[in-house]
């Protein structure tokens, strides 16, 4: 029988170029709720792809995904209404300049889902004082650091009160003293239950954290299965070669 | 003649400083609405031709495809004509061949002042939403908000502090571009100043009077442009 997925893509297909590059070939995978899925692989594997075309910030080619019971690759559905409930985080963090943090975060759930300023400030200052920055509320993203930024980056999505949260490399653009930072705030996140989607470099944190690993090569899912089969015992040689490159 | 007397001849007798001031007035009627205009449809071209150029390649619905690219060619035959052709003869056509029936002189220059100044403005507004990084407009994207909430909240603001230089100047250029209103017998102030040499034979003080009211305008108008950028960079260190 099948397994019932929130997220499930079936046969996506990118391809530029008319089929000459295929930056996703014919990938099917599926996200369980509550599961915390990793998706590691080479560059240019596809794997960012992969993840920015599940809210269809990439409209893939071909085949379909489906999120909660609804076919979001149809050309009919309203797809701003479903990217609502996916929270994304960028490697590029991309917070609004112009806005303060707390503008930042209320600007979606005031005009999207029609808060009241008091209780979307409410609700922002409370998941600030959970990633430690209460105090800086008011400060432009200029003033804040990377490692700040991007936790930030991770509450404003949270303030949609999303189902599934996809991140896109979120350490990668950081010092290498920040990465902990912005990792603790997801593991925490994935501790409370929250279905995620990650594509990282950080095999640590794929060992502790995830459900299942997913390694992409090519454009294609090569292997997938729980952390401890990927790394300790892997089958597929590419995985094998690719684990051996960065280990 | 002393230089009193010749004061006196070219502003006061015959209450000759009214063909400045009434002429100052004309100009500034003409480029406030030519302004507004101008802005009007610059920005309305420059969503047409940036949107174009954002979603044509991920669009699948033939209709919207054909939409997208009809009004673009458009918005690109509007930019062609205006900004080959004089704004000097896009005035006089507007005057003496479009709009030959009507007498209101002040309504074709604004008419043809804005429909110009529309396209530079477009250039202008464009160039602002292409320096915005692709990184803000997935960010809005994301969130779940559509193309237009996307652009009107998070992309447009950020264009703007970015290309009010651009648009003080194109403005600056505007107020002084309305000078050749004379073409068309419209009394502006250069009109206005004209007229006064002509009746004097004295092209020193009518010409240098109008040379100043044009500086102390701009001159005012970059103070307060210089006051609003300041206002607006405040979220940077």
């Amino acid at each position: 029988m099948s397994v019932d997925f929130l997220i499930e893509t079936k046969n996506l297909c990118k391809h530029y170029n008319k089929g000459v590059i295929k930056a996703l070939d014919d990938v099917s995978a599926g996200i369980q709720k509550g599961e915390v899925v990793v998706i590691i692989g080479p560059s240019g594997s596809g794997k960012s792809t992969f993840l920015r075309s599940l809210n269809l910030l990439e409209m893939p080619t071909s085949g379909s995904i489906v999120f909660e019971g609804h076919e979001i690759t149809d050309p009919k559905v309203n797809i701003n209404i479903h990217r609502q409930k996916m929270g994304m985080v960028f490697q590029q963090f991309n917070l609004f300049p112009h806005m303060t943090v707390l503008g930042n975060m209320t600007l979606a759930p005031m005009k999207l889902l029609k808060m009241s300023k008091e209780d979307a400030e409410k609700k922002a200052l409370a998941l600030l004082e959970r990633v430690g920055l209460a105090g800086r509320a008011s400060a432009y993203p200029s003033q804040l650091s990377g490692g700040q930024k991007q936790r930030v980056a991770i509450v404003r999505a949270l303030c949609m009160n999303p189902d599934v949260m996809l991140f896109d490399e979120p350490t990668s653009a950081l010092d290498p003293e920040m990465v902990g930072e912005v990792l603790d705030v997801m593991k925490n996140l994935a501790k409370e239950g929250m279905t995620m989607a990650v594509v990282t470099h950080e095999m640590g944190f794929a060992r502790e954290v995830a459900d299942r690993v997913i390694f992409m090569a090519d454009g294609k899912i090569e292997e997938e299965g729980t952390p401890e089969e990927i790394f300790t015992n892997p089958r597929n040689p590419r995985t094998q070669q690719f684990l051996q490159s960065i280990l | 003649m002393t230089f009193k007397e010749r004061f006196f001849l070219n502003f006061i007798k015959d209450s000759r400083w009214h063909y400045l001031t009434d002429g100052l007035l004309v100009t500034l009627e003409v480029t406030f609405f030519a302004v507004l205009l101008g802005i009007l449809i610059g920005v309305i071209v420059a969503a047409v031709r940036s949107t174009h150029d954002k979603l044509i390649g991920n669009t699948k619905s033939k209709l919207s495809k054909f939409m997208l690219k009809f009004f673009n060619s458009i918005a690109n035959v509007y930019l062609t004509v205006i900004r080959g052709t004089p704004v000097t003869v896009q005035l006089m056509i507007a005057y003496y061949i479009i709009f030959v029936t009507s007498n209101n002189k002040i309504l074709v220059a604004v008419l043809a002042f804005g429909i110009n100044s529309g396209a530079y403005v477009a250039e202008i507004v464009r160039s602002g939403i292409m320096s915005i990084d692709e990184g803000q407009f997935e960010a809005g994207r994301s969130l779940g908000f559509n193309y237009v909430q996307t652009m009107f909240y998070i992309v447009l603001p950020q264009a703007f502090k970015n290309v009010l230089p651009a648009l003080a100047n194109e403005f600056i250029v505007l107020l002084k571009e309305t000078s050749v209103s004379g073409y068309v017998a419209l009394q502006d102030l250069t009109r206005g100043g004209d007229i006064i040499r002509g009746r004097t034979y004295d092209a020193f003080f009518p010409l240098l009077a109008v040379a100043g009211i044009y500086l102390v305008m701009v001159m005012g108008f970059t103070k307060l442009v210089s006051l609003l950028e300041r206002r607006l960079r405040k979220s940077e260190r």
